[in-house]
């Protein structure tokens, strides 16, 4: 009896391991084929999602039995987040390839030894193809492990069909102006301005918060204390354009509901990047060919400039593979070459750190590539210059500044605590 | 003698090899983790490089921090929210259906209906609720002429609003306790009417006595969620406006985002600290009955 228990359980154990060995056989003669997975943000319903998928299958067709790129699906952006953050802190890569919002507080990945330092394997033809200034802000502590991708300008969005309902055919070219269409608006019962005060970075606030900031204290105003009167002046502005020109719910408003009343035909002006031209609800609104977008009408001394970011860098895994890194870089040198870009902005209308020949079709989609040829410089916003800490610290407390709770000052000095010197 | 011994070895064998998967998953699910918690709380870490050991730097820093201390505070608030009327009213209604009237089934369904509803999708209703051009402030307008309110906007108002829809789902509490109740002897309340008491009296000498066990248990229960809570004011508020809804779990979680790990975790022992005392209150106030072994009654 018990040595037929005994033949059971090894046939058993046979049975469980054999699939094993065999996987172990299989993997042993496809060795010679590197994959590489791309723990990826551009797939399913996001704009860029199409074109990354045929440059991958392009890619992987060439490199038939050499190199192939796996997708891990990645859709959810706070969640994946999570997943780059959790897995450094685990000792481990998120994939052999992803992407981060690049600001202060993400720069603490560049402490990891599992990250690709690309200034060890980047040559000169390549990296001339990337703009230099994001290249530039891209480099902490003398090292770059990650590419600029992705980069935004955060300019404001007019609707002209709402806007012309109270006479004003133009945008504002001055902060003058500007309150006056503002108050007309009003005076017809529309809130001209979707501002919130909630999620993490009180996000179309912060815009204008950070272009107001700019005016006043100039392009470097970020290098300054946050007490610093440029600041106190762009949160009294704020303030005022949280109380006096936008909608009740403000205070506590979350991106969604923002972006809401601006859809929805309820606001007249709104903030965001050039992804939010490609949204399907927005192409759908009657307006939609009618809006308009521009820098905030200077507040201060500093004009002609735009408020922009690096909306997504690469980053790859280190590795002591010679050929693992090798395949790394020769994917990501396809991907971020100049044509490859191009495939991905024209479908998705977004703007890259990579010069390309492209220009949209689109009109809305157009006139930000346009505004950022005309401006003659960049300033960070306030989450990509300071971080997630401060940022979260500006939207909690500005709350209690349109709120009257606290002054200006008060306001400026809560959130200059928060900064790291 | 010796066949005892064997069969015993046998025994406790089997035991061993039942419990070890359960032992390996809590090993490295909850000893592991609680530990590290406890040991990254001493150090300065932000997930990524060697930790360096600061003593109880992390200690001092989150007790002299404002934000924590207002998240300590709501917390307290939540619990006793939860404990005092939450399970109170859970109380009430398993009173009142355990008597059967007409449609009891039904309304038991219907109590514990948004148990089994996501927390995102409530919270994203209450939102819609309590937006300032919702119907809350429409009802309000109509019966009372109030002007529309921002609810989760202003500070005065956000916690109170936030408890309040987690607070009137009883369901949960109000199942254990029917449950509890059904087990009640008739013969209790056929004796006590004989007696000529009321049905108030019947509730509050016989039904409340014999409930007082698995009372202790939810209130405990509830309480330890309201220390821990997280979910529904990180959805509607993220904590906003101004800390005013913040949670030391909200608290914990921005710290986290913010790489700050071994802040992070200082939050996280203090969470368990607070959980710990607020059971062993709960239990001394109470009775020393064990929950848990209540729970699987």
């Amino acid at each position: 009896m018990r040595t037929k228990s005994r033949f059971v359980v090894v046939v058993l154990l046979v049975c469980m391991l054999f699939p094993l060995v065999a996987q172990g056989q299989k993997e042993s003669d496809a060795q010679k084929e590197i994959e590489l997975r791309w723990a990826s943000i551009w797939v399913g319903a996001d704009s860029k999602a199409p074109a990354v998928e045929a440059l991958v299958k392009e890619y992987n067709e060439k490199n038939a039995g050499r190199i192939k790129v796996v997708i891990e699906p990645q859709p959810d952006y706070n969640a994946y987040e999570q997943k780059v953050r959790t897995s450094l802190a685990a000792g481990m890569a998120p994939a052999d390839i992803f992407t981060i919002k690049f600001n202060p507080t993400t720069a603490t990945f560049y402490d990891s030894n599992l990250l690709m330092d690309f200034n060890k394997t980047m040559d000169d033809a390549w990296r001339a193809t990337f703009d230099a200034g994001s290249v530039e802000q891209s480099v902490v502590n003398g090292m770059l492990k990650s590419l600029p991708m992705e980069t935004a300008i955060l300019p404001i969005w007019y609707n002209m069909d709402l806007m012309k309902t109270v006479g004003v055919t133009t945008v504002p070219q001055t902060l003058d102006e500007m309150f006056s269409a503002f108050d007309k608006l009003k005076a017809a019962g529309i809130p001209a301005t979707s501002q919130m005060t909630g999620d993490t970075n009180a996000w179309t606030s912060m815009i204008w918060f950070s272009h107001f900031a700019v005016s006043l204290g100039g392009v470097n105003v970020w290098d300054k204390p946050f007490t610093d009167p440029a600041f106190v002046q762009a949160a009294e502005l704020t303030k005022r354009m949280i109380n006096e020109y936008s909608t009740a719910d403000a205070v506590g408003l979350g991106a969604g509901g923002s972006g809401g009343h601006f859809l929805a035909g309820r606001t007249a002006v709104f903030s965001n990047g050039p992804w939010y031209a490609g949204r399907a609800d927005l192409a759908e609104t009657p307006f939609f060919n009618s809006i308009k977008i521009a820098a905030v009408p200077p507040a201060g001394e500093t004009k002609d400039f735009m408020i922009s970011r690096l909306q997504a860098n690469i980053c790859a895994a280190s590795s002591k593979d010679k050929a693992r890194e090798a395949a790394i870089v020769d994917f990501l040198k396809f991907l971020t070459s100049s044509s490859s870009i191009a495939r991905i902005a024209e479908t998705s209308g977004g703007m890259f750190a990579v010069a390309t020949d492209y220009r949209p079709q689109i009109d809305l989609q157009k006139q930000f590539y346009d505004v950022n040829d005309t401006v003659s410089t960049t300033s960070f916003d306030l989450e990509a210059a300071l971080g997630a800490e401060v940022t979260l610290e500006f939207a909690q407390q500005l709350g209690a500044l349109a709120l009257g709770r606290i002054s200006a000052s008060e306001f400026c000095a809560l959130v200059d605590r928060k900064i790291e010197r | 003698m010796q066949g005892a011994t064997m069969q015993s070895k046998k025994i406790w064998g089997a035991r061993t090899l039942f419990l070890l998967p359960v032992f390996i998953l809590f090993f490295f699910f909850f000893i592991y983790p609680f530990f590290f918690t406890i040991i990254t709380s001493f150090t300065s870490w932000r997930g990524i490089g060697a930790m360096k050991f600061n003593g109880i730097k992390n200690y001092t820093k989150l007790l002299s921090d404002a934000t924590f201390r207002l998240a300590l505070r709501n917390n307290v608030i939540w619990a006793l929210s939860q404990g005092f009327i939450q399970v109170p009213l859970a109380c009430i209604v398993a009173m009142i259906l355990v008597r059967q009237p007409f449609g009891w089934k039904t309304m038991r369904t219907v109590f514990y209906l948004p148990n089994v509803i996501s927390t995102v999708a409530l919270a994203m209703v209450w939102i819609a609720i309590y937006n300032v051009n919702g119907p809350l402030n429409a009802v309000l307008f109509k019966l009372f002429g109030t002007a529309p309110r921002n609810w989760l906007g202003n500070p005065d108002t956000a916690l109170f609003a936030v408890i309040f829809q987690t607070v009137i789902y009883i369901g949960y509490f109000m199942i254990i306790l029917l449950a509890s109740a059904m087990n009640i002897p008739k013969s209790l309340y056929e004796a006590a009417t004989i007696d000529g008491a009321g049905t108030l009296r019947q509730e509050w000498y016989i039904t409340l006595p014999m409930l007082r066990g698995n009372l202790v248990t939810t209130m405990t229960l509830a309480m330890a969620y309201g220390m821990r809570h997280f979910e529904s004011t990180f959805l509607m508020t993220g904590g906003g406006p101004a800390y005013a809804t913040t949670t030391m779990g909200i608290d914990l979680y921005l710290k986290m985002d913010a790489l700050r790990y071994s802040e992070a975790s200082t939050a996280g022992v203090f969470l368990i600290i607070m959980g710990t005392l607020v059971i062993t209150i709960l239990r001394k106030i109470f009775g020393s009955s064990d929950p848990m072994s209540e729970m699987a009654q």
